[in-house]
């Protein structure tokens, strides 16, 4: 009983170390009075009731009870009696704490204060654990269980913190799980008895037992498939082992865990940007571009009835090739290769970083940056943009509108356009976006269409401040109230092309600034910038920026976007010639229906033709073939057995019997007869003999030889067939002679004998025997466990011996002073 | 010495057919004295044609000593049967040397040993050192008294039996002693049909009496030489050395069997056979015999005795226990790898 106690308070002390990630949320350490009381009280009631000896339900009742005694005493509502016999009230305030702490959990950021409702929360998780941990580790005897609830523990700061969480107090953690484990093993040992060797003589105490050398061993192999199973498989090797040194996950960021950059609201950061009334660097570039057009770093291309939101990004390591976008190049799209360094200043924290699109290699970034070729930008899911320097080489495309002209429409289910030209329902704009592009026969036309009408001749202009609508959605808003910045021109250039059936997305980034000084552009949160990413087939992703230029420090425009204000800068309010034409409302978005289909993860852009992913269903079909392959595997090796003793018992039957035929008499036909090979088939009916045994689970006795085999078969087994019988005999008296006698029994069909010995046991076997026989027969994998036991002892043989050659030159001999046993 | 001697046992072998004429005239001649002891009467013949000798232990009354007789005459060869006496003395048995007056020198009068078959009753009763005359000839077929050692005729054989019962007033043999017999057998009762028939066919005259040799010196001789040419396969004789090496390791017993018993145990194995009409001997055979080869040469430890363990009943467990060698005659047509030598099959049950 005392082990039991003593493995309950080692329960609850792993249980406490256990909880040592939490002190990288809370800001200070008092949490850790509170929940040890908590545990304590759960100890408490443990022992308790497993001194009532009750049973396992009765003791996790008690510690549940224990716990909710020790939250209220913990956090009183006031109302309680003695302080803290729980009342409805405690209750309710138990709830009131909990939604409290819901709230507290949005509110405060890393590392958090000791607030009630976070405190009775952590308290109350703890506790739990502790229960849970109790009940595993003591109740049930399975302390390896424990390890999950502990677990669960530490994957509360790694669900908070967004790049790396400390490592100590998981090593805090892993020691009380080991400490557990340790204690209840050494209580099992305890139990056992004695501690001793294989042959029996006594171990000292803390000497370590001669058999847990297997445990040693398990340990080892375990650790070497864990480290080389990722380096196996293909598809892992990418995320963990080339970015072990800086100790990244895998390439793709994962959405779900608060602060990943994945939930970064570009939008939100950009107009919080914008306003500040103060002034900073965030960025100094230098390229060797002469007029480059935006440094660009976020994109968001999802579409959702409130606007466009930002996908997580997915991609690969920087370091390896970054996708090549002059493969592209074709007449009209000139593409000239520049290097650029930017050196990022530490007002901008953000886990993306920015550059010039397109990236074709970078320098001084980590394995820790991955590339996403879908939305072209640099990001990471543990590494962030401040106080990074770096520089890369980028191509950039410029395009004539001749040749975006000439840039056929995307089919309608290319996935590109099922993905990016998905609108939400809003008929205003779909009526506006038909009323512009009606008559335009080319995307590009259409698109600047839709581009001009951005201009300041339709009453657009550039405010920072919005008003707000009636409409109920923000793109109507804008383009009824025709003010705004360049999110709202940039999101909602990009709604309407998409509408007319376009890929579009959002681009962010900056502006040039104040333009170049002698040691490149110097970029502030003044200069940040939205613009919009139009989709041409073969040509990529071609940017538009429809802001009024005028608001816009260091705006740049292309040949193929004009400043639609550029004949009268000064005046907005102007009338300009993209004035709508009246055309079939043909451009309507196609398949809008599959449009929430994904394209593929690895979708290269820069290619021509972005490709469909391959479908999965081969894969799981291989998969189910070759579980199926090894699950026929031994009833495969059976029946081939079975065919070659039988193929090889009738080749050797034809001379025998044209022998007997020939001679007359035994004796010529012994002469005749090849007596190897009737030896080597009555081996093969003998063997075949007894596997059919194992198969139908009749007891084979190697004590017996084959004669007395076959007679206990007889008596036994085949009492009731007489053909059966005399096969059984004839079987035995062909493998006696075969063995032991100078000429091998030949001039008989062994193979019918052996179909009537082995018809005649199927008869007597029960049906579960019959089918195990057919689809797992027991002889092979009999054979195969022999073999693998046999390949093992030789193994363990060999490596013993190793040792003790290794051993002898031990200088340990010599110290010890212990005499040799 | 006009006989042949032990070792020049040869000649022409006899086939098949008239090997088994021969054998089972014998058998069915005892038979006509013994009723219903089929085995018992072929062992007795094994032993013979093994050039044997024969122990035969049982409680009084039996037939032991009919046995012994019948197996004498029927065979017709020169038989001398001894009764085992406590004043026996080693000479009555080896023979004497004596002055002879009329040639003035000292000649050598053969004693009971000089025979074909000698018949020793109740050989438990003499002094160990009268038993003690039997060593050499019983194992070197020779006979030395006064530094002249005298050949043995053969076929030679000592048919002893003894009571293992009443135990007063004898000397039970000692190991060296019952080391030289082959084989000990039991009678064991008959049956009450073969009893029956006892009493029909003993109740007038004693069958012994009309029992006629059906067999002669020479053909036995001829027999022998037969048996010596049965094949024994390597896996058999390593059968037999797995065997009696399991006498010397089993922890029940203090003495194992000696190499002698390994020899012994193949050669009547071989005899066995032949009288089954086979030219091979098979482990049957050897298992079949363990108990009468070996039982009665080893000594079982305090322990055993106390847990009234019989030699008979340890030997036949561990014929029970020990595998059989797994390896076989390979041919060009097995392809299978060899076994392994540490002993384990495929088929053993997996222990603990």
């Amino acid at each position: 009983m005392t082990a039991t106690r003593n493995l309950g308070f080692v329960a609850a002390g792993a249980t406490l170390l256990a909880a040592a990630p939490l002190s990288a949320i809370f800001e200070r350490w008092t949490w850790l009075i509170q929940t040890s009381i908590a545990v304590a009280v759960v100890a408490g009631a443990a022992a308790l009731t497993r001194l009532a000896r009750m049973p396992l339900w009765g003791q996790a009742l008690g510690m549940l009870g224990g716990l909710t005694l020790a939250l209220t005493w913990l956090f009183p509502a006031g109302t309680e009696l003695v302080a803290f016999l729980p009342t409805p009230g405690t209750f309710a305030h138990f709830g009131e704490l909990l939604g409290a702490s819901a709230q507290d959990m949005r509110s405060y950021g890393v590392k958090v204060p000791d607030t009630d409702p976070l405190l009775f929360v952590t308290v109350l998780g703890i506790g739990a654990v502790a229960v849970v941990v109790d009940v595993l580790a003591v109740g049930l005897r399975r302390p390896a269980l424990a390890g999950l609830p502990m677990l669960a523990v530490y994957s509360v700061p790694v669900a908070v913190y967004t790049d790396s969480v400390p490592a100590v107090p998981f090593v805090v953690g892993a020691a009380g799980y080991l400490w557990l484990l340790v204690t209840d093993n050494v209580d099992r040992v305890r139990r056992f008895g004695r501690r001793f060797t294989g042959d029996g003589r006594d171990v000292d105490v803390w000497e370590a037992s001669p058999l847990a050398a297997a445990g040693r061993r398990l340990a080892v192999v375990g650790v070497v498939l864990a480290v080389a199973l990722p380096l196996a498989v293909p598809g892992m090797t990418g995320g963990l082992l080339d970015t072990l040194g800086s100790g990244t996950g895998d390439g793709s960021g994962r959405p779900g865990q608060g602060g990943n950059q994945g939930r970064v609201d570009l939008f939100a950061s950009l107009s919080g940007q914008l306003n500040q009334s103060e002034v900073y660097e965030m960025v100094k570039v230098t390229t060797s571009e002469p007029n480059p057009f935006y440094l660009r770093y976020g994109v968001a291309d999802e579409l959702r009835p409130d606007g466009f939101r930002v996908r997580t990004p997915t991609g690969r390591p920087v370091t390896r090739d970054l996708p090549d976008p002059t493969q592209r190049a074709r007449a009209g799209v000139e593409q000239k290769r520049y290097r650029a360094t930017v050196k990022v200043t530490k007002n901008l924290a953000m886990p993306l970083l920015p550059v010039y699109a397109e990236p074709v290699r970078t320098e001084e970034l980590g394995g820790n940056w991955l590339y996403d070729p879908n939305l072209q930008v640099l990001f990471s899911n543990r590494d962030n943009s401040r106080d990074k320097s770096y520089s890369f080489e980028y191509v950039r495309s410029t395009y004539t509108p001749a040749a975006l002209r000439q840039a056929p429409s995307l089919p309608s289910d290319h996935p590109v356009r099922l993905q990016q030209t998905a609108t939400p329902p809003a008929p205003k704009v779909d009526a506006l976006v038909a009323d512009l592009v009606r008559g335009k026969r080319t995307d590009y036309d259409k698109v600047r269409a839709i581009y001009d009408h951005f201009s300041a001749d339709n009453g657009f202009t550039y405010s920072l401040t919005t008003k707000g609508g009636t409409s109920g959605q923000d793109v109507v808003d804008f383009l009824t109230n025709k003010a705004g910045f360049c999110q709202q021109y940039a999101a909602a250039m990009a709604w309407l092309v998409r509408a007319a059936g376009i890929p579009a997305r959002v681009a962010f980034g900056f502006s040039n600034g104040t333009g170049r000084t002698d040691d490149g552009y110097v970029l502030t949160n003044r200069n940040l910038h939205a613009w919009t990413e139009v989709y041409f087939d073969g040509m990529g992703w071609v940017p538009f920026d429809a802001t009024p230029a005028y608001g816009v420090q260091g705006s740049t425009r292309s040949a193929w976007a004009p400043d639609t204000d550029r004949p009268e800068p000064e005046s907005p309010g102007a009338g300009s010639p993209a004035t709508p034409d009246d055309a079939e409302p043909s451009a309507g978005p196609a398949g809008r229906d599959a449009a929430d289909r994904e394209t593929d993860a690895g979708l290269a852009v820069g290619a021509d033709a972005p490709t469909r992913e391959d479908p999965t269903w081969p894969w799981w079909a291989a998969g189910a073939l070759a579980l199926l392959a090894l699950l026929a595997a031994p009833a495969l090796r059976r029946a081939a057995l079975r065919r070659r003793r039988g193929g090889r018992a009738a080749v050797a039957a034809a001379p025998a019997t044209v022998g007997s035929g020939a001679g007359g008499s035994e004796r010529t036909m012994v002469v005749q007869v090849d007596a190897d090979r009737a030896r080597a088939d009555a081996h093969a009916a003998w063997d075949e003999l007894l596997d059919t045994l194992v198969d139908y689970r009749v007891r084979v006795d190697r004590t017996e030889t084959p004669r007395a085999t076959a007679e206990r078969l007889v008596n036994d087994d085949l009492a009731e067939d007489a053909t059966a019988a005399a096969g059984a005999r004839l079987l035995g008296r062909a493998e006696e002679r075969a063995r032991y006698a100078r000429a091998p029994l030949t001039g008989e069909e062994l193979p019918p004998a052996l179909r009537a010995v082995r018809g005649a046991l199927a008869g007597r076997a029960g049906r579960r025997a019959r089918v195990v026989a057919a689809v797992l027969p027991p002889s092979v994998l009999l054979h195969w466990r022999t073999a693998v036991t046999d390949a093992t002892s030789r193994l363990v043989t060999r490596a013993g011996d190793a040792r003790y050659r290794l051993l002898r030159w031990t200088p340990r001999r010599l110290l010890s002073s212990r005499p040799h046993r | 010495m006009t006989q042949q001697t032990w070792d020049e046992v040869g000649g022409e072998l006899l086939p098949h057919d008239e090997f088994r004429a021969a054998s089972e005239a014998i058998v069915a001649n005892i038979e006509r004295v013994i009723e219903g002891k089929t085995a018992t009467v072929r062992l007795a013949l094994a032993v013979l044609l093994a050039e044997g000798h024969l122990l035969i232990e049982d409680v009084p009354g039996v037939g032991k000593t009919k046995l012994a007789k019948a197996l004498a005459r029927s065979i017709d060869c020169t038989v001398r049967r001894i009764q085992f006496t406590p004043d026996l003395l080693p000479s009555d048995v080896t023979g004497v040397s004596v002055y002879n007056q009329e040639t003035h020198d000292f000649e050598f009068r053969t004693g009971a040993v000089f025979a074909n078959l000698v018949v020793g009753d109740e050989i438990n009763r003499a002094s160990p050192k009268t038993q003690s005359a039997l060593l050499e000839c019983m194992e070197e077929r020779q006979v030395t008294v006064d530094g002249v050692t005298y050949q043995l005729q053969t076929p030679f054989m000592v048919i002893a039996t003894q009571n293992p019962i009443e135990m007063e007033g004898t000397y039970p043999l000692p190991e060296a002693q019952r080391d030289r017999f082959t084989a000990r057998i039991a009678m064991g009762y008959p049956d009450p049909g073969a009893e029956l028939a006892m009493l029909d066919g003993h109740g007038a005259a004693d069958p012994l009496r009309e029992l006629r040799p059906v067999s002669d010196a020479d053909t036995v001789r001829r027999l022998i030489a037969t048996v010596r040419e049965v094949h024994v396969a390597d896996a058999v004789k390593q059968y037999a050395v797995d065997l009696v090496t399991a006498t010397r390791e089993a922890p029940d017993l203090r003495l194992g069997a000696s190499p002698r018993a390994t020899l012994q145990l193949l050669r009547t194995a071989r005899a066995v056979a032949a009288l089954e009409g086979r030219d091979y001997v098979l482990p049957d055979d050897l298992q079949a015999l363990a108990v009468p080869v070996l039982a009665h040469r080893i000594i079982p430890t305090a322990d055993a005795q106390l847990a009234r363990r019989t030699t008979d009943a340890i030997v036949s467990e561990l014929v029970h226990r020990l595998p059989l060698p797994h390896d076989r005659q390979r041919s060009p047509y097995d392809t299978r790898p060899a076994a392994e030598g540490h002993g384990r099959g495929p088929y053993e049950p997996r222990k603990g």
